[in-house]
């Protein structure tokens, strides 16, 4: 007797400790993530905004100290073509890149490990007065007339408020991550727009007019609904909708921010559906007949006391639905075209945050400005979906008076 | 005033009540007591059309109030609840203000202006002698009140629509005695404009507030009749019996 007391001690200890670890554990998880999320985010701004291991020179004569990566960018695209709409003098831009100096000067010229380069392209500096250079600083021009433009790491503005998103050009990626932002929230709230209505009406017939047969017919097909993986979704909306969506409206492709809205409309249903059946459900039979023996109708209970009990579960329901639609990576990728552009009309290719992570982190060099960059916009998203569900708590919380 | 003629009623094959006849008069406070699941309270929502709301039920019989059928096809069941009251067994008012709790039945029915509706909840609440308590803070939710005050609340709520018969059902179950004792006053007070029909569990509390008292076991009304002749010289054995302590 007194043996089997004593191990069911032990056990019972062991378990709580147990309970006790894997809460730990779970803590330190989120806040590890957390944290890691955000200083690979943050060290964005401390990587330059040239692209890494290259530097801008010019002749010391030039007057420009500096150039914006817009800037930059509008030269190496021949949009700039002279340095005073710089701010410099009235001459031609001459771009220079290191394979240039190959075609000036033969290899034999330069030394056997290019150990002569840095000379031989200061030179070639000294020499052009109208000349952007870019070069790698291993091989740093050398010579009194050459003058680095200042390098200058990556700004937030740039960041946050940039409407180019161009990771991978050369020699300035832009990182202006406002389209994306755009696309997301465009993508999202049209879906929710088409979701939300839809969903609280299903919800409302199934919880307060369907029959008992119908609901047990209905909610585990819904249920279902939310199970199927959401590259099934993507596969089903590239096959279907896309199709459907450029015919009707007569569009030149189908792949627009408006056929993944109704995409991601179709998936964040079951959830909202569901979770806010379940909330009005919730409401006390007490508080139905309470409102019916007053002589109220069944809508005027419905919307007078159900809808309002149900609140806070109808909020959840609407995160919920909110944070599908938000992080949903897989199927926007393949409905929406991916076009990191501005958003200007919803018959438009756009590109999400998540898709855009997905699909360029692969062939981002880790640890490198495109990477964080990358990163940074998992920040973006973190703040998005916790913005959401605060407010939501918020507007869950507010009038809705306590019961005991 | 209410007539319930040879009433049967079903939940799914269940013969819950069985030939059930009686004649309520107005003004007048009848219990109705039995041992639980004796149907009693299920022959009270019958007067307001609540057993409605319950799949699977069917009703036989008929059962009017004014002088009409309340089943009858015709019959508008929101203006019927309107007519006839309910105060349940547990509190439930609705997760609003006091005010508004009181006012509910007002705007569902879209009776008066807002000045009647200030009005009307404010003679609510002193019919239900609960106004002296509430009146300085009627916007604060009906949750701060206490069990006795919330009932009392949901009392008012019934009266404020103007209904002609209360059905009550087990309306001091969940209270203390005190809120209780208050509950049966007031009961007393509304006879003189109500008709109140009440279930209860509690004999002395049948007793102390009715005029008439039905005692009901097995789905059958067994004994009806004068609430003094019922508790000091029942017909029946049975009613002795459960009258007495001897079951229930």
């Amino acid at each position: 007797m007194q043996k089997r007391k004593i191990i069911r001690r032990i056990l019972d200890n062991i378990t709580e400790k147990l309970l006790t670890i894997s809460g730990a554990v779970t803590g330190i998880a989120i806040l590890f993530i957390t944290f890691f999320l955000f200083t690979e985010g943050a060290a964005l701004f401390q990587s330059p905004q040239v692209e890494h291991g290259y530097a801008l020179y010019v002749n010391s004569s030039n007057p420009v100290n500096t150039l914006q990566p817009e800037e930059t960018k509008a030269i190496f695209d021949a949009e700039i073509t002279n340095w005073n709409t710089l701010g410099g003098k009235n001459s031609e831009i001459k771009i220079f890149r290191i394979d240039d100096a190959f075609q000036i000067y033969p290899e034999s010229e330069l030394g056997e490990n290019y150990e002569l380069l840095p000379a031989k392209l200061g030179e070639i500096i000294s020499k052009e007065e109208n000349i952007l250079a870019f070069l790698p600083t291993q091989y740093a021009p050398q010579g009194t007339a050459v003058k680095a433009l200042a390098a200058k790491n990556i700004q937030p503005k740039e960041y946050f408020l940039g409407k180019e998103w161009l990771p991978t050009a050369t020699p300035v990626p832009l990182f202006g991550v406002l389209p994306l932002v755009l696309g997301t929230l465009l993508v999202s709230i049209v879906a929710l727009i088409i979701a939300l209505p839809l969903g609280l009406g299903v919800a409302i017939y199934l919880s307060e007019l369907a029959s008992d047969k119908q609901r047990r017919l209905l909610k585990p097909v819904i249920e279902l609904l939310a199970g199927i993986p959401s590259v099934v979704y993507g596969f089903f909306g590239l096959v279907v909708l896309v199709p459907i969506v450029q015919k009707t409206l007569n569009l030149p492709v189908g792949e627009t921010a408006f056929t993944g809205s109704l995409l991601l409309a179709i998936m964040a249903l079951p959830t909202i559906i569901s979770v806010a059946e379940d909330a009005l459900r919730n409401t006390p039979r007490a508080m139905r007949e309470a409102s019916l023996a007053l002589g109220a109708t069944q809508w005027q209970t419905i919307y007078r006391v159900v809808i309002p009990y149900a609140k806070s579960g109808i909020s959840a329901a609407v995160v919920l639905g909110i944070g599908r639609a938000i992080g949903e990576t897989m199927a926007v990728m393949m409905v929406t075209g991916n076009a990191a552009v501005m958003p200007h009309s919803l018959m438009e290719s756009v590109r999400t945050i998540p898709a855009t992570i997905a699909a360029e982190l692969g062939e981002a060099p880790a640890g490198g400005a495109h990477y964080q960059a990358l990163f940074l916009l998992g920040c973006i998203l973190f703040v998005f979906t916790m913005i959401i569900s605060i407010s939501a708590e918020i507007i869950s919380k507010k009038k809705t008076y306590k019961t005991h | 005033m209410i007539e319930a003629k040879n009433i049967n009623f079903y939940y799914g094959d269940f013969h819950a009540l069985k030939n059930i006849s009686i004649a309520i008069k107005p003004n007048t406070v009848t219990a109705f007591i039995g041992p639980s699941g004796c149907g009693k309270s299920t022959f009270l929502r019958l007067f307001n059309r609540m057993n409605d709301l319950i799949e699977n039920t069917r009703l036989n019989g008929e059962c009017l109030i004014e002088g009409k059928n309340i089943y009858d096809k015709s019959v508008d069941i929101d203006a019927l609840r309107k007519r006839v009251g309910m105060v349940f067994q547990k509190p439930n008012p609705f997760p609003k203000s006091i005010f508004e709790n009181v006012a509910y039945g007002l705007r569902v029915n879209d009776m008066g202006n807002k000045q009647f509706i200030q009005q009307r909840v404010e003679e609510s609440l002193k019919g239900a002698a609960l106004w002296d308590e509430v009146k300085d803070n009627l916007h604060t939710s009906a949750y701060e009140l206490s069990g006795g005050q919330q009932q009392r609340l949901c009392i008012a709520r019934a009266l404020a629509v103007a209904p002609s018969v209360i059905l009550m059902d087990e309306p001091a179950s969940a209270l203390d005695p005190i809120s209780t004792s208050k509950i049966e006053e007031l009961v007393h007070e509304l006879k003189q404009q109500y008709t109140i029909v009440i279930v209860t569990h509690n004999m002395q509390q049948a007793a102390r507030v009715s005029d008439n008292t039905g005692f009901f076991m097995h789905g059958e009304l067994v004994e009806y009749s004068d609430t003094k002749k019922m508790f000091l010289n029942p017909d029946k054995e049975s009613t002795q019996n459960y009258i007495t302590g001897r079951f229930g």
